[in-house]
């Protein structure tokens, strides 16, 4: 039984190493097309993770007892932030390819400058790594952690404000959007419910959470099925608004969006992050039920990625493309999270043990 | 008749009474899972039925009962209302009023959806609610035996209770051994009220109601029961109205009334207006205006150029006056006012004409002629040689 688990130790850092050359490759072969990848595979981990640090924080804030046996699940996954700090500081090498900033002098200029879009940068990864250890997996009373997390949605509004103006909207100076950031957030809370729901329904398969019913279940899926249709409002808002007022240098960013290989994408997008798993998820059943929660999360986590790519790659004027630099991007950074996730699968106990919630939690019953 | 086993307690208060049967006993729980492990023991042992003060999940399964068709109904509905709302929008905005704003194509579907949405939770919450209490409760009912058990005003707080049809005491027992606590026998009054005869009473008063009314204003027509706006009694231009002692139809404005925009200057003589200043500021638009009123009224007269040589004089004869002489120049501005207004020798008044301050514009206007024919070196702008 030792080679199995030779190789699996040793798959991991193989594949990370594999694509971070490949990833070396492409930044020296095509800048834009590697950032853009880049991008939004960091997004994709920066949103998920900040999806994540939102329940346990919600939680604490409303006082909310059914998600205290599943928190260690976000808790675990919003550690991400740490990995990201560094990553956030790689991806500053994208302000000279991708960013142009504002021409002239001026506010707009000065806040759109290299410089004050890295100290944003730096400034965010620092609150959501701090944000992770005071809300991570740690035992006892939480009452200290109840006192961060009225802060706590401050820092996620801010971030998440910060990540859409500064990585997805600063592509395109010229266009403006004030529901760009909720449009994010909306993301970011389906893809935070869908990885919690499979790191749920993973540890529950093996067990390790004892006494966690169909009834915690049916409440994650009630979850991701209110924010399906959450998604589908803002995404749909966000549309409308542009279609009606159709003013020039508003129109022109989803006129990329709906035209050549980019509007059959779209309308994948309004199928994979609302269509379908709103339907999946429609019936009382199917929230607790494992596989189609299962299913569910897994189309909404694959939507959060096209998601992001279709924020980015239409405004730096690239197709959707998966070639060697993409999955040599999406090899090293997947593996780099898969890697931090074995080790956080074990920080803390799998049951958030000595918060006084936990047998309240655990007689959840609808 | 066997005496009734000494667990079965009858409600306290007045007797029953004596024209009541016997329909079966209830029970209550302390906590929703004991209610869901009784209604499983009990299941097959009599018409059972379960009573919470909110929903409890699995209460369905443990009563044998299959899911009620009502998230059928309700989505069923639901796509019937989205297919209502879109038709509705789509042929309102593309086909019926085709309404062209801003370029945009005709029944597009982007602005058509808060229309579609609207509809579908109508249709949808609707027919849940309706649908709930009237086709799966089986509402209006005027009673119920559970009515008048104790075991009803706990339910509504924080019991459980469960009610098992048959005879009082055997189902007494079964809830005992179910686990129940404050068993009582439940009786159905024999001359509780017929709901359905009721409301087809209701229905059939209903109709009668309204076909005797429809036969009422067909058979009588000048019972005419709306007349909208048929009827807008009002006095016509020019007639005479008995309704006021002077037989006018119109009341006369208050004496001293003064119209928005005609206020009255106040001067009465001639030697009163010499003495009134211009309140206009000669600025390029008051000068046009007073330019448009010259060429309207006076230049016909007295000429384009103010020198008394306009068309008609020469036509007829008369002699309009030169603004150009000395005397006229050295007038006030109050002098020249009186004049346009109330006219002087042929010329008629313009005061009629020339509303507002167009009179002092005008003023304004032959000034401005003077100057040019007497210019001094000031007026021409320096540097243009």
């Amino acid at each position: 039984m030792k080679r199995p688990s030779t190789i699996r130790a040793l798959a991991l850092p193989a594949c990370a190493a594999l694509g971070a050359l490949g990833s070396l490759g492409a930044w020296r072969a095509d800048p834009p097309r590697f950032w853009g990848a880049w991008i939004t595979a960091f997004l994709f981990l920066q949103t998920l993770m900040l999806g994540c640090l939102f329940q346990p924080a919600l939680e604490h804030l409303v006082g909310a007892r059914w998600s205290v046996p599943l928190r260690r699940v976000p808790e675990r996954l919003g550690t991400l932030a740490w990995p990201l700090l560094p990553a956030s500081l790689l991806t500053l090498g994208a302000l000279g390819p991708l960013y142009p900033g504002w021409p002239g002098t001026g506010g707009k200029a000065a806040w759109m400058s290299p410089g004050a879009m890295a100290f944003r940068v730096a400034l965010a990864a620092l609150l959501c790594a701090l944000s992770a250890r005071i809300l991570g997996p740690r035992s006892g009373s939480p009452a200290g952690r109840s006192r961060f997390a009225p802060a706590f949605m401050a820092i996620f509004a801010l971030v998440l404000t910060q990540a859409a103006y500064d990585w997805v909207g600063g592509i395109t100076p010229a266009w403006y959007s004030d529901l760009l950031g909720v449009y994010l957030a909306a993301g970011s809370f389906l893809a935070g419910f869908a990885a919690t729901t499979l790191g749920t329904l993973r540890l529950r398969g093996q067990g390790r959470l004892p006494g966690l019913g169909a009834d915690h279940l049916h409440n994650l899926g009630a979850w991701m099925f209110a924010f399906t249709a959450f998604w589908g409002y803002i995404a749909y808002a966000h549309y409308l608004l542009m279609w009606y007022g159709n003013l020039p240098d508003e129109a022109g960013w989803y006129r990329l969006r709906l035209e050549g290989g980019w509007l059959q994408i779209s309308q994948a997008l309004a199928l994979l992050r609302f269509g379908l798993p709103f339907a999946l998820l429609l019936p009382r059943a199917a929230k607790s039920d494992a596989r189609r929660l299962a299913w569910a999360a897994g189309l909404l986590l694959g939507g959060h990625l096209l998601d992001m790519a279709w924020l980015i790659l239409p405004s730096i004027g690239l197709p959707l493309r998966l070639g060697w630099m993409e999955v040599s991007v999406g090899l090293f950074m997947g593996s780099m999270a898969l890697g931090w996730w074995a080790r956080a699968d074990r920080m803390g106990a799998d049951l958030p043990e000595g918060d006084p919630a936990l047998a309240q939690g655990l007689a959840f019953r609808l | 008749m066997r005496e009734a086993p000494p667990l079965l307690r009858t409600p306290p208060g007045p007797p029953q009474p004596p024209l009541t049967h016997p329909w079966g006993a209830c029970g209550l729980f302390e906590d929703p899972g004991a209610l869901v492990e009784a209604a499983r023991r009990l299941r097959g042992r009599g018409p059972l039925e379960a009573y919470a003060p909110h929903e409890v999940h699995g209460l369905q399964e443990a009563l044998g009962r299959k899911a009620p068709p009502l998230a059928a109904m309700v989505l069923g509905m639901a796509i019937l209302g989205a297919a209502a709302g879109f038709m509705l929008a789509w042929w309102t905005t593309a086909i019926g009023y085709p309404l062209k704003v801003g370029g945009k194509p005709e029944g597009s579907w982007v602005p058509l959806l808060p229309v579609v949405f609207e509809v579908t939770v109508l249709f949808a919450a609707g027919t849940a609610a309706l649908g709930m209490l009237f086709v799966l409760c089986g509402l209006p009912a005027f009673g119920h035996p559970m009515l008048a058990t104790r075991a009803m005003t706990a339910i509504t707080r924080d019991r459980y209770a469960l009610s098992l049809e048959g005879d009082p005491g055997a189902c007494a027992q079964a809830l005992r051994e179910a686990g129940a606590t404050g068993v009582e026998a439940v009786h159905l009054a024999c001359h509780a009220p017929k709901p359905m005869i009721t409301l087809a009473a209701a229905g059939a008063g209903a109709a009668l109601a309204g076909l005797l009314a429809f036969t009422l204003v067909k058979a009588y027509p000048e019972l005419r029961p709306m007349v909208r706006m048929e009827r807008q009694p009002r006095v016509g231009p020019q007639a005479p109205s008995r309704f006021f002692a002077d037989g006018r139809a119109m009341r006369l404005p208050v004496a001293g009334t003064v119209a928005r925009g005609h206020m009255p200057s106040g001067a009465t003589t001639e030697a009163e207006a010499q003495h009134h200043l211009n309140p206009l500021v000669p600025t390029p638009a008051v000068l046009a205006e007073g330019r448009a009123a010259f060429t309207e009224r006076c230049a016909v007269c007295h000429g384009a150029l103010g020198d008394g040589r306009g068309s008609l004089g020469r036509a007829y004869g008369a002699a309009p006056a030169d603004l150009h002489t000395d005397r006229l120049r050295s007038v006030p501005d109050g002098h020249l006012w009186w004049v346009i207004r109330k006219g002087r020798n042929a010329m008629p008044g313009h005061e009629a004409d020339l509303e507002g301050t167009r009179v002092w514009a005008l003023v304004h206007y032959v000034r401005a002629l003077q100057r040019s024919r007497h210019a001094l070196d000031s007026d021409l702008p320096e540097g243009n040689p």
